[in-house]
């Protein structure tokens, strides 16, 4: 029992991760009809570039506030000078763009770190806790809490701001969006910013717990997606429980399956939710619309 | 049909055979020879892979999964069970086929990026399955002593004319189906799915086929490929070489069939460049042919999305009709002078 109780809890710290890279997908989703495949280089980014500053011997805040800052430009910069300039662009075009952003990232990054695997101090001791025989390390309750204030912040204000209300109506309608005097194109580059930032300080909490490299973008995107398209692609709040669910059977099959088939099975399960039902599992409005 | 394609490719298809057979004459050192064989492997993956992207309109990102898939199967029923490698080798383009048949069929109704995504799952689990499926695949060790190929002695020019004349093949298999009622099919599906199941074709099908031929060729591809290196490990199989298909695709055109081909030889020569601009120039560690793939699929996209060879071709028929035009004028004027002259 403890056991079992052991591996869920694995499972919520892997799936709030997940559940930030579903958001971001899904952020920009909404937008500008791009999936972003670059989605889990931002995440890469925010851990990486944090230890480099504090290599620099900056304090642990303050690199981590630079990072986020950091990350959250090259996305505005990506949506301005990349995404914005191929506007008309078809589907296939913009996957393989979007695919060659992330290798880019991917390359520099392993130019610049090579390809050693980083690992950051915990915000708080190393010493794990012990809650009725089920040891979660305390760096899991940070990325919990911060995976919680995320969603919240960003359920309020896409939900209760006059800023979420020109995202929604951008994603609902553009046309009509700009006739009311509000910008697509400024909202798309919100949208970036959005995603560049929650992907960062996802990025930064997960560091410590899991250590840091130049590839770990790749499988944190394949993941997110899978849970944004579990829950469903325009569902932020469906997407961020499938992203739970499926950090719980993955680490619930490490656990009793086999470690090594870890990642194959969050894929499966990808592969088969798109056989059975592609709107996901709580449904989603605009599939097969838009970007796709 | 031979006689429609050669009406229609002849100067390309005897420019490609006169360079072909002259490369290695050309380049008698060993090592360039074992890259133009190399190059030859890709580009039987990147003309399949062409089929999918530039003709059906959809994206696959691992196709270095079905490479791995046929590299394994030959591998392993040549090494383990002693069959021929000639066996091996139909038998590295049919179980790629399959896999691609039932993945395919699973996911032919999805579009853009669900494919994507689901193809690039596809990779994974394939890299990861040959990892773990130790006692047949040798896991992370990988497999050796796979049995050589024995064409005309086994030499690397022996070896060099065997894949290409497989490139030759696949080539002219692609021309073909691009010139045939089927290559129309494609076109059609590629400008406008709806319009095209309206006039009666089966976009799923015709989606499914291409899914399932460029599978095949990745397939007989890998399988060479085990034969000639006579190891393997899952490595190569990742996305990263996926990645490097892509790129291949994208530079030459994706429309094109000779687009793969020059984009496959172009990215094929850059990566040798790379390794030794690397062996050079000693703060060149890392993933420099990661930055230069993704740095040319972005560049590509943004300006110029048709790709090299469509590019040149406009350009070269632009140049043409200017020439005719030209001429033109020129005998209307000295006719006009003929006449003055006449009165």
């Amino acid at each position: 029992m403890t056991e079992l109780l052991q591996y869920v809890a694995n499972g919520l710290v892997s799936g709030g991760i997940y559940a930030i890279v579903a958001v971001g997908f899904i952020t920009i989703y909404s937008v500008s009809k791009v999936i972003n495949l670059a989605q889990g280089e931002f995440l890469m980014l925010g851990g990486m570039v944090t230890v480099a500053l504090i290599g620099m011997n900056l304090p642990y805040g303050l690199a981590a506030l630079l990072a986020i800052l950091l990350v959250t430009l090259i996305g505005v910069l990506m949506q301005k000078y990349v995404i914005a300039y191929v506007k008309k662009a078809n589907p296939i075009s913009l996957i393989i763009l979007t695919i060659g952003i992330s290798t880019l990232i991917r390359g520099i990054a392993s130019f610049i770190w090579g390809k050693d695997a980083f690992a950051l101090e915990p915000i708080t001791s190393n010493e794990p806790i012990s809650l009725g025989g089920v040891m979660i390390a305390q760096q899991s309750i940070w990325i919990l809490a911060a995976v919680l204030i995320i969603l919240l912040l960003l359920w309020y204000l896409m939900d209760k701001t006059i800023l979420g209300k020109k995202i929604n109506a951008c994603s609902v309608n553009p046309m009509a969006a700009r006739l009311m005097g509000i910008s697509p194109t400024k909202m798309s580059m919100l949208a970036f910013a959005i995603s560049g930032a929650t992907g960062a300080i996802a990025g930064i909490v997960i560091a410590p717990l899991s250590v840091t490299s130049y590839d770990i973008g790749v499988l944190l995107g394949i993941k997110g997606f899978s849970a944004a398209i579990l829950g469903g692609l325009g569902n932020p709040l469906g997407a961020a429980v499938a992203a739970f669910l499926l950090g719980i059977v993955e680490s619930l099959g490490a656990g009793y399956i086999s470690s090594g088939m870890k990642d194959a099975i969050a894929f499966l399960v990808l592969i088969g939710m798109l056989l059975i039902k592609p709107s996901g599992i709580f449904g989603e409005r605009s599939v097969g619309k838009g970007g796709l | 049909m031979m006689k429609q394609i050669i009406d229609k490719w002849g100067k390309s298809i005897g420019i490609y055979l006169f360079l072909m057979v002259l490369f290695p004459f050309v380049m008698p050192d060993e090592y360039y020879r074992s890259v133009g064989i190399i190059i030859g492997l890709q580009a039987i993956v990147t003309i399949g892979l062409c089929l999918v992207m530039g003709l059906a309109g959809q994206i696959s990102l691992g196709q270095a999964a079905f490479w791995g898939i046929g590299a394994y199967t030959s591998a392993v029923l040549t090494t383990k069970y002693g069959l021929p490698p000639f066996i091996g080798l139909i038998a590295a383009a049919i179980v790629p086929g399959l896999f691609a048949f039932i993945l395919g069929r699973a996911i032919a109704g999805l579009q853009g990026y669900y494919l994507a995504m689901a193809t690039l799952a596809f990779g994974y689990i394939v890299q990861i399955g040959i990892t773990e499926w130790e006692p047949v695949t040798g896991g992370a060790n990988g497999m050796i002593s796979i049995p050589q190929m024995t064409f005309f002695g086994g030499s690397e020019l022996s070896m060099y004319f065997l894949i290409w004349g497989v490139v030759t093949c696949v080539l002219l298999f692609s021309l073909n189906l691009l010139n045939s009622r089927v290559g129309r099919a494609f076109r059609a599906i590629h400008k406008s799915e709806i319009a095209a199941t309206s006039m009666g074709i089966d976009v799923r099908k015709f989606k499914l086929n291409a899914f399932v031929v460029s599978g095949m060729f990745a397939g007989i591809s890998g399988g060479l490929y085990a034969h000639y290196m006579g190891i393997l490990d899952p490595q190569p199989f990742g996305l990263h070489e996926s990645i490097k298909f892509l790129t291949m695709v994208v530079i030459g055109g994706m429309t094109s069939i000779w687009g793969a081909l020059v984009g496959t030889i172009l990215i094929g020569f850059i990566s040798e460049g790379l390794v030794l601009l690397s062996e050079v120039v000693p703060g060149l560690q890392g993933d420099v042919d990661t930055i230069v793939f993704g740095a040319i699929l972005v560049l590509f996209i943004m300006f110029m999305p048709e790709g090299l060879v469509p590019r040149i071709r406009t350009a070269f028929e632009k140049g043409q009709a200017k020439k005719a035009k030209g001429m033109a004028e020129e005998a209307q004027r000295k006719q006009q002078v003929e006449r003055k002259a006449a009165t």
